[in-house]
């Protein structure tokens, strides 16, 4: 689009140096929406470096990766940008991790369903309690180390304290791990106290392998404190004939006693993680 | 870079199909005038180029959005003013209004009543530079009362107050 008359270009060059009365001005700004030709006379003004320099600018925006959905809506949660990238990096904050455990309590739902009413009900909800509370273990030993982590390189060369990268990725996980548990449990038969007597031993037993870690590799860490308590569960299962002795009040107890003794051990080990376990 | 002949609406197409020369071409016509227009409303170089930026990125992803009208350069236009106001809102380069209002009362419509006839230029001459710099931001520019408060870095009630002004002082120049 073009009209007949043009700016003369003594104008032009009094309005790209910010000479130009503000009336004067405003009536170029409103001719140069519309003429093609007066734009084209204006461009030279502006040093070519400086536009080469925003399109270079510009380039770099459009190449950049697009942020995946964990991360857009962390963002959105208003998680800052590094973190957001750090936490949608972890492994098991993976959609394919989520898939898995909500497939495995979902399971274990269904069998106490299933089994409701018979003498199989007391062996499938500890299937399902003991599945709720080693889940965040196993996803927190699957948020580190070299082979699982694909961040793992980067996470030794980041400049963020190991200890910090680690706690912002193990509560991200412990957070999701719990979520899914507490939807999962509402799908057991009865709905009274039991469908959260996997709470503290599951903080209990993610704590404990956090403070473990600070000795073991996570992976390790979490294999000896899981099956460990595992053990110790089945065994007071069959010594007292009760299933679920493991989750009655000594059990809760001593969860939030080695929930307690680990936070003071992550307290006064945190610096061990440095430079072992980066992230 | 080639050089490409298609008109403005052409590229845009072109931009919404991903065509990376297409936007480098609407670049290389439409940056220029932009980063001036800008540098007149912010005196901040950085700014001005971050705005510019953040414009051409914006075209490129809102390249679908654009309706075919003749009238590329005024979207460009209101994409960089609206992207230079979030940017100062972020970074406030005067103070921040006293009291806020979300009522959105343009300020245009204030000024341009009355003042249909007559001869505008040496009217608008005869402002102050406060007023012609609401008048600028209102009529010209086209933004609500919210958003020229926010370039200019007064209230909103500075702003009606002072578009109010302008429109009396430009009936009586006028009449």
């Amino acid at each position: 689009m073009s009209t007949t008359w043009h700016a003369d270009p003594s104008v032009l060059a009094l309005y790209a140096a910010e000479d130009l009365d503000d009336v004067r001005a405003s009536s170029l700004e409103a001719h140069l929406l519309a003429c093609n030709h007066c734009r084209r006379a204006l461009a030279p003004m502006v040093p070519t470096p400086r536009l080469d320099a925003m399109w270079s600018e510009i380039s770099t925006a459009l190449d950049a990766p697009h942020p995946g959905l964990v991360e857009q809506v962390l963002l959105r949660f208003g998680v800052r940008e590094h973190v957001a990238r750090l936490l949608a990096a972890t492994p098991s904050l993976r959609l394919s991790w989520f898939l898995a455990e909500a497939f495995a309590l979902g399971s274990a739902a269904l069998a106490a369903h299933h089994s409701s009413g018979t003498r199989a009900a007391g062996a499938s909800l500890f299937l399902f309690l003991v599945l709720a509370a080693l889940a965040p273990v196993a996803g927190v030993a699957a948020a580190f180390g070299p082979g699982v982590d694909p961040a793992y390189e980067i996470g030794i060369a980041s400049p963020m304290r190991s200890d910090r990268l680690l706690f912002i990725r193990a509560t991200a996980v412990l957070i999701a791990s719990i979520l899914i548990g507490g939807v999962a449990a509402l799908a057991l038969p009865d709905l009274d106290r039991t469908v959260a007597l996997w709470l503290l031993p599951a903080l209990g037993l993610t704590l404990t392998t956090l403070a473990v870690a600070t000795w073991l590799q996570p992976i390790a860490a979490a294999c000896t404190v899981g099956l460990g308590w595992l053990l110790l569960a089945a065994a007071a299962s069959v010594a007292t004939t009760d299933p679920l002795a493991a989750f009655q009040a000594l059990g809760q107890v001593l969860s939030m006693v080695a929930l307690l003794t680990s936070v003071s051990v992550l307290a006064h080990r945190r610096s061990a993680y440095e430079g072992r376990i980066p992230s | 870079m080639t050089v490409r002949a298609e008109g403005d609406d052409a590229l845009l197409a072109a931009v919404a199909t991903g065509d990376r020369e297409a936007l480098a071409e609407l670049y290389r016509r439409h940056a220029p005038w932009l980063v001036l227009r800008l540098s007149r409303r912010c005196s901040d170089p950085g700014m001005v180029e971050e705005v510019v930026q953040d414009t051409f990125v914006a075209v490129w992803k809102g390249a679908a959005r654009y309706r075919a009208s003749g009238e590329v350069p005024a979207w460009i236009w209101g994409i960089g003013i609206r992207r230079l106001i979030s940017r100062l809102r972020q970074r406030p380069m005067a103070l921040a209004w006293a009291h806020t209002d979300d009522t959105m009362v343009s300020a245009e419509d204030e000024v341009l009543i009355g003042v249909e006839h007559g001869d505008l230029g040496p009217a608008l001459s005869r402002l102050s530079p406060e007023l012609r710099a609401v008048v600028r931001a209102t009529v010209l520019d086209g933004l609500t009362t919210k958003e020229a408060a926010t370039l200019l870095g007064i209230p909103q009630g500075t702003v009606k107050t002072r578009a109010a002004r302008a429109r009396r002082e430009l009936r009586e120049a006028l009449a």
